[in-house]
């Protein structure tokens, strides 16, 4: 019986140690409090200080204007233009930052995730790991692509008072089509984008957030800046919104429809053509 | 029907946001020619990813029912709104945003739907 206590004794001394030292291994009190919920402060926009569309005044090449310009034509007619977010296709980034629904920061002393109310969540690796050095040498080191992408960040203390207050994180890997914004402006089909972010609560106001997102896209001419300001929401109400549950927006091929209330396929557009039922028995019902 | 519907149908030319159909471009919806429709819920879907009016329009042909797209539950629930805000016979009086194909749907939101007698939409808090 002694015996048993004592070996009982033992791992839970040894439990006891591990706990406090993974504790000290992430110690909360070095990291800002982000805590809450947190919303968008502007329009659905990328760039929330100019207006959407052409308003964006994006330095594309003129090739991807030309894809843009493509899809605004669409959209005027009433398709869906260059944006496949109406079928849930995943939105990438940079746009997630957007932050259409609610966001969510959770620190871990390896990862900062940050969960999103209606999308994939990001991890963000804050464990010192550098990029692939080789991918082409070391494919099994090279992440597959993904709509959110690959992140690695760095807490700094750019006040100097002892503790973490700017999130610095660096995006690549990404995988597409991904666009801005609901206009369909479009990121290059080579999803070599690099996203830089600079994440840090507003110094007047602790319930305000910046984060300045530069792009360096080769659909760009030159990199993109923009600000995205997030205000927090202490008394939090999270809500389940799976894009998936009862979408009536259906893609087929490249037409857009809308489903009737009974079920069927309804024109989006004025004009608009059925679908090809080639593969379907065309005989007589 | 649809040209029987048309009596029913004025055009209202109320500038609108659409930012509350945030999910995907909203091109589809017409917004500078918006529509007035008065009718009965036949359901209301609160789902994701937008919420759904089927609502019920009687014309002198007989009736056709309309899908409108409003904004996703969670956005509806911050504004103190729930799955039981509609009820099925509830008539409402509204102004939508219609499909540009003439088809019966459209998008509708909570700044221009009322109840049939004038009256605001009762939500609790």
């Amino acid at each position: 019986m002694l015996a048993r206590c004592s070996v009982g004794a033992l791992a839970l001394t040894a439990v006891m140690v591990t706990t406090i030292s993974a504790a000290r291994a992430h110690d909360e009190t070095k990291y800002p409090d982000w805590s809450g919920q947190w919303l968008r402060t502007g329009g659905i926009q990328w760039d929330p200080s100019k207006p959407i569309g052409r308003g964006q005044q994006a330095s594309l090449t003129p090739e991807y204007q030309a894809i843009f310009e493509a899809s605004l034509a669409d959209q005027a007619k009433g398709g869906a233009g260059n944006d496949p977010r109406y079928s849930c296709f995943p939105v990438g980034m940079p746009r997630l930052m957007s932050v259409i629904f609610p966001m969510e920061f959770i620190f871990t002393p390896k990862v900062t995730y940050i969960l999103f109310e209606n999308n994939m969540p990001r991890r963000i690796y804050t464990d010192g790991r550098g990029w692939p050095k080789n991918p082409d040498q070391h494919p099994d080191q090279h992440p597959e692509p993904t709509f959110a992408g690959y992140s690695l960040g760095q807490w700094i203390d750019a006040d100097g008072d002892g503790r973490y207050d700017t999130l610095e994180v660096e995006t690549r890997y990404m995988k597409g089509p991904r666009t801005y914004e609901g206009t369909g402006l479009p990121l290059h089909k080579d999803n070599q984008t690099v996203v830089k972010e600079r994440i840090a609560l507003d110094k007047s106001n602790l319930d305000r957030m910046h984060d300045e997102i530069t792009t360096i896209d080769n659909a760009l001419t030159r990199p993109w800046t923009v600000t995205k300001t997030y205000r927090r929401e202490r008394n939090v109400t999270w809500f389940e919104n799976d894009c998936t549950e009862d979408n009536h927006h259906i893609g087929i091929g490249s037409e857009h429809y809308f489903l009737s209330a009974d079920g069927y396929l309804m024109p989006a557009k004025k004009g608009q053509a059925p679908p090809d039922l080639r593969y379907f028995s065309q005989g007589k019902r | 029907m649809r040209r029987q519907l048309t009596a029913l149908l004025s055009v209202a030319f109320v500038v609108t946001s659409g930012a509350v159909l945030a999910h995907h471009s909203f091109a589809m919806f017409d917004q500078e020619n918006p529509v007035e429709l008065e009718g009965v819920v036949q359901e209301f879907k609160f789902t994701s990813p937008h919420t759904f009016i089927i609502l019920e329009v009687k014309g002198e042909g007989g009736s056709q029912l309309w899908s409108l797209e409003g904004a996703a539950p969670s956005a509806l629930v911050r504004d103190g709104w729930s799955s039981k805000t509609l009820k099925p016979g509830d008539e409402l009086k509204l102004t939508v945003e219609p499909l540009r194909s003439g088809a019966p749907g459209g998008s509708w939101a909570v700044s221009k739907t009322k109840y049939k007698n004038g009256q605001p939409i009762v939500i609790s808090h």
